[in-house]
């Protein structure tokens, strides 16, 4: 008959005798592991879109965009102007957070112009007609170096007249 | 920079994983079992070199999980409670030809596994056998009466 085999000591490697509390240990560990997913499925790591609707007298902006993403993945932010009055030069700011270190990849349709207005990407639509409304689309990649948390407020002018503005931050997991 | 960053979080995430999921799972090559390494892999390199093709990434990241593995590799060798909690401990499944049915239960397996383990080591009868040790490395060892 075989003896104990050698280094096996029957009290700790049989009986587990102190070793109880490992196995919680490591189900309480496990339990992580699902936590993680159902986070993930309740969007907490993006980058499911949002939409934010805010609305003055001259005209209303809906914003269809994750506020959350992670690097490198592909997304889209959407921004429907309603023009409940005539605008005649209708220009949509972002905030530099929309593309410190985003790629972007297309902004259709192409605005009339681009500027920077202090700093800010200034979007120059043109004119729109009271009742008339106008859908942005703006296609980014975070890039795969990008992390952190941003400013990426919206605003929406009729020249250098502000009408309304959405404050947002964007999330950037790693 | 940031490349060696994120292999070093994956490497202990991927620690953390082994120890975690169970040592039966990434030792065992079921299909079940291949499956996931497969996933794990694939899933580990997009995160660890993402759009990153160049050799200076690839040398990194390498470089990275190979020292990290040495490290390891040593401090478990010089603090033996930290190899503990890294590799982990024997547990004896079988003694004296009875199964230990707790500690089967706490690495979900069932006599069936075992007897499966035993017939790929020549074994036809679990009779013969006098111990059975779930080694820290996910195999098992059998160790026959005499």
């Amino acid at each position: 008959m075989a003896d104990i085999p050698d280094r096996i000591v029957l009290r700790r490697h049989r009986d587990l005798e102190g070793r109880g509390w490992q196995i919680w240990l490591r189900r309480g560990l496990f339990a992580l592991l699902p936590v993680l997913a159902i986070l993930g499925l309740l969007n907490v790591f993006g980058q499911r879109p949002e939409s934010t609707t805010k609305s003055v007298d001259a005209a209303s902006l809906k914003l269809y965009a994750p506020s959350r993403v992670r690097s490198g993945v592909l997304y889209q932010a959407r921004f429907h102007i309603a023009a409940h009055q005539d605008l005649r030069q209708a220009t949509l700011v972002l905030d530099p957070g929309w593309l410190e270190s985003m790629t972007l990849n297309t902004i259709e349709p192409a605005p009339v112009g681009e500027a920077s207005d202090n700093g800010r990407l200034s979007l120059d639509l043109g004119h729109i007609p009271a009742g008339g409304s106008y859908l942005l689309f703006l296609e980014f990649q975070t890039n795969p170096t990008n992390l952190g948390h941003r400013s990426a407020d919206v605003s929406l002018k009729d020249g250098n007249r502000m009408l309304l503005q959405i404050n947002r931050t964007i999330t950037i997991f790693p | 920079m940031d490349i060696v960053l994120r292999a070093i979080v994956l490497y202990v995430f991927v620690i953390f994983i082994m120890r975690v999921i169970g040592r039966r799972e990434l030792s065992s090559m079921t299909p079940f079992d291949l499956v996931l390494l497969i996933i794990l892999g694939d899933a580990i390199q997009q995160g660890l070199t993402q759009d990153d093709y160049s050799v200076t990434g690839a040398i990194l990241a390498i470089g990275t999980i190979a020292t990290l593995q040495v490290l390891t590799s040593y401090l478990s060798f010089r603090f033996p409670p930290l190899r503990r909690v890294l590799e982990g401990e024997p547990i004896v499944l079988v003694d004296h030809g009875k199964f230990v049915h707790r500690n089967l239960r706490r690495d979900r397996m069932t006599e069936d596994d075992i007897a499966e383990e035993a017939r790929q080591q020549q074994i036809a009868s679990l009779d013969k056998v006098q111990w059975a040790i779930l080694e820290a490395n996910g195999s098992i060892s059998f160790i026959k009466s005499e």
